[in-house]
């Protein structure tokens, strides 16, 4: 090796590590990665026990990777990377056909789900109303014929079969309304969610098992609120290349009176919260997030009145919901203790529904709360 | 801390690098000590505690060795290393083996040793050692006593070999660690071979590692023939390349720092037979047991049934040094068999043989040899193996190998290239300029995919927790 060649990879090394370095001290700290969709570690918090428990060491780790200069550069390049060496995936996320980008779904823990169930089954038993049982299968199972071939995914259709055999709830047959609707845009390509035509389909399974008045697509009229909607999926993915959804609505707004109970309190809330529109988490346009409970009152008084146990699937299927009831109920149990069983009781709540998405239903830790 | 994290490369590193070039030369062996501290502390916390204790205890038998030796009282001399060998082999069976001989025993149903659920401190396998080289290398007269604590401390702690390799012996640092030079030439070779050893880590090992854990995952009834051969081919890769890659990058900072350490792997998966390998795979381990217990043990020097006994007692040492589990010892002694078949007839058998007949024969018992390593559990080990040679009524293939297959195929055709001295053969045949201009731009390329990977670095597994 020259001393003039040692110099340079000398001086290429240095730069490198000492600018990063360097950059990353003295660039402003985010807190939020609006790209990424979650919050920034942190500062370590410098203590004694920090320092002896090796929680000031994990912190710091996490710190330093969360605030590395270009973070959002180096994030995107590794999944490029992995593109072009061939992968279809990258970070639990599949590269699926028509620019679409699909979570992969870990086989769950049948113990887990047997639990789950029991607890279902537990109210459907507590409750004198009809309880009603549905599994919103994931994209992957749906639009299993996008995702790369072989790629290996759990058997939601199957699982599902098998836990609505054995509840003694009376089950929604989502997938099979969702399936037979697959070649329409019901899932986002960057979003794990489904999409207003989903939901759509999805109300109609519902209605279907309730023995009620099924809706008409054509009676609505299709409305595009943004079409710069880059999702969850987009967002753990690392993905960069695929172009930004669009967000439909097709039942209008007004004509509605919305409670929602976000910090436990009650306040007017909006079937629509325009405000989301201009952030990186459009999906939150549906009634405004996650909350504990929100209550929608329609002008169909004479209608009956639902409690919906959701997850976020449920802010957009509720608008459909509208037309065919008085009251709709959206009870969260992961934020909200209080049994359903007295919540139904003292609203005089004439059916319940306990709709998931396979994912959250696989996950959730809560639903032990539906038993009580 | 690990090499291959964030934190590591922007801040210690740099830091180090800074504080290290900036101080006078003499305070160089002090700054080296602190960082080393804190490189250790950064992980293990209390334990910490064992550098300072493996320091205070070798170094004071060292010099209890030298002044013995000065006196020709042999004896004590025996006495000080028989001590020092004594410490350190305690600290390294209370640490690491208690758990698993109690356990053992208590499933016979001898519960006269507890268990105690000990953690592990990382890197112990290396750095005893490391230090039970210094006493033996200073009765044999293979080293000086160190006379400076500070000097000591420094070898004891080095960070860049502490936690994963290679075993350094004293004779071959000591002399280094009194006093070493740096240059422009020796930091930017190491330089090249960090980038090397990173690289490996972050975008092969990683990479051909996550297939690996896919397989391994994966209950014996859903695996297929094909399938179980790539999970394991995938692993043999993941293994060589993390491991190397470790000591690529263990070599580099060496440099960095002004030091020279011996090479610890030579292309091993190019072997011709499991004695060739072996004199490839982790160099400085296999150097260590033949000088300090296969030698003094009386080697091959003795009568033949001696001879196999001293080989047995190596390769079961060899074996459960990569952990405290009955997988580790069953493949050490694999490799026994192995390697007495081949002193026995079949080096001779396989001299006739065609190159490529000898390249499969060894590549397929190393890679079985991968898989007792790599799966702990006896019975999922039994059902993998079963799997692989058809015996596990599962299919040939099914859709998640091609799937599998296609999207690794790249990667893994990338690792057997890398696994053959073609690389360093094509660059070195460059013209002089084209080298110098593809080493930069390589090495720039390598900072910039190697930051992408470890700042998304969701799978980036540390392998030598059970050493």
């Amino acid at each position: 090796m020259t001393k003039k060649y040692s110099i340079v990879l000398t001086a290429l090394f240095c730069a490198f590590i000492g600018g990063i370095f360097l950059v990353s001290l003295l660039l402003p700290k985010k807190e939020f990665s609006q790209l990424e969709n979650r919050y920034l570690q942190k500062p370590p918090e410098l203590s004694l026990e920090s320092l002896t428990d090796g929680q000031f060491m994990e912190d710091a780790e996490d710190y330093v990777s969360d605030h590395i200069a270009g973070r959002d550069f180096w994030v995107a390049a590794k999944a490029w990377s992995e593109r072009l060496s061939g992968k279809r995936e990258n970070n639990g996320v599949y590269f699926a056909k028509d620019d679409t980008l699909i979570n992969r779904v870990d086989t769950p823990d049948p113990d887990k789900l047997d639990r789950d169930m029991s607890y279902v089954d537990a109210l459907a038993g507590n409750v004198s109303v009809p309880v009603y049982f549905g599994l919103i299968p994931t994209a992957a199972a749906i639009w299993s014929d996008k995702l790369p071939a072989g790629a290996p995914t759990a058997d939601e259709l199957a699982i599902i079969d098998r836990l609505y055999f054995s509840t003694g709830a009376n089950t929604v047959d989502v997938a099979g309304a969702l399936a037979s609707h697959k070649e329409e845009p019901i899932y986002y390509r960057t979003d794990h969610h489904w999409t207003s035509l989903g939901a759509f389909y999805g109300a109609n399974a519902l209605l279907e098992a309730m023995g009620m008045e099924p809706l008409d697509l054509n009676n609505y009229e299709k409305a595009t609120v943004t079409d710069d909607f880059n999702g969850t999926i987009f967002s753990s993915s690392g993905v960069r290349w695929v172009k930004p959804d669009q967000i439909d609505t097709y039942v209008p707004g007004d004509g509605v009176k919305v409670t929602s109970y976000f910090t436990g309190q009650p306040q007017e809330g909006s079937l629509y919260v325009d405000s989301y529109l201009e952030v990186k988490d459009k999906y939150s346009y549906f009634l405004g997030g996650r909350q504990p409970l929100c209550v929608i009152e329609t002008e169909h008084t004479d209608a009956p009145k639902v409690l919906i146990v959701r997850d976020s699937y449920s802010d957009s299927l509720a608008p459909f919901l509208t037309e065919r009831f008085s009251e709709i109920h959206l009870f969260d149990p992961r934020d909200n203790l209080t049994s359903v069983k007295s919540y139904v009781e003292e609203h005089d709540i004439d059916a319940v529904a306990v709709l998931y998405s396979f994912s959250n239903f696989a996950s959730d830790k809560n639903l032990f709360l539906l038993g009580r | 801390m690990v090499f291959s994290t964030p934190i590591f490369l922007f801040c210690f590193l740099v830091l180090t690098l800074l504080v290290y070039y900036v101080v006078p030369r003499r305070f160089r062996n002090l700054v080296l000590l602190c960082a080393s501290l804190l490189f250790y502390y950064w992980g293990e916390q209390a334990y910490v505690v064992i550098m300072f204790l493996s320091t205070a205890i070798d170094f004071t038998h060292g010099l209890l060795v030298e002044r013995c030796k000065k006196r020709d009282n042999d004896r004590g001399a025996r006495l000080a290393v028989a001590s020092s060998i004594l410490f350190n082999l305690a600290l390294l069976f209370f640490f690491k083996y208690w758990d698993f001989i109690a356990g053992s025993l208590q499933a016979m149903g001898l519960t006269f040793m507890p268990v105690l659920n000990i953690h592990l401190p990382i890197g112990i396998s290396f750095y005893t050692f490391q230090t039970m080289s210094y006493t033996i290398d200073v009765y044999r007269g293979d080293a000086r006593a160190q006379r400076s604590i500070l000097n000591f401390g420094t070898f004891v702690t080095l960070f860049p070999q502490l936690i994963a390799g290679p075993i350094i012996k004293y004779k071959d640092l000591g002399d280094q660690i009194d006093s070493r030079d740096a240059s422009t030439e020796k930091f930017a070779s190491g330089v090249q071979i960090f980038m090397v050893g990173l690289a490996k880590k972050l975008l092969i090992a990683n990479n051909v590692g996550m297939l690996w854990d896919s397989y391994k995952a994966m209950a014996p009834a859903d695996l297929t023939v094909a399938g179980a051969w790539l999970g394991v081919l995938a692993f043999t890769f993941q293994i060589y390349f993390d491991f190397s890659g470790y000591s690529d990058m263990a070599t580099g900072l060496g440099r960095m720092l002004g030091f020279e350490f011996l090479p610890n792997f030579n292309y091993p998966y190019i072997s011709k037979s499991i004695t060739e390998f072996w004199r490839r795979w982790h160099i400085s381990l296999s150097t260590w047991f033949r000088e300090y217990l296969y030698i003094p043990l009386g080697g091959n020097r003795c009568s033949k049934a001696r001879w196999m006994f001293n080989l047995l007692v190596v390769w079961t040492a060899t074996g459960i040094w990569h952990g405290a589990s009955w997988n580790y010892l069953l493949w050490g002694l694999y490799f026994f068999c192995l390697l007495m078949a081949e002193k026995f007839f079949l080096l001779k058998l396989l001299e006739k043989a065609p190159a490529l007949v000898r390249h499969l024969y060894t590549l397929f018992f190393v890679v079985v040899s991968w898989a007792i390593f790599a799966i702990e559990d006896f019975g999922h080990l039994t059902a993998y193996l079963k799997v692989m040679f058809g015996l596990g009524s599962v299919p040939l293939a099914d859709g998640a190998l091609v799937y599998y297959l296609t999207g690794y195929l790249p990667i893994l055709c990338a690792a057997a290239l890398a696994s053959t001295p073609l690389g360093i053969t094509v660059y070195q045949k460059l013209p002089r300029r084209a080298a110098q201009v593809s080493g930069a731009v390589l090495i720039l390329a390598g900072l910039v995919l190697c930051t992408a990977y470890l700042v998304d670095g969701t799978y980036n597994p540390f392998l030598y927790f059970r050493f």
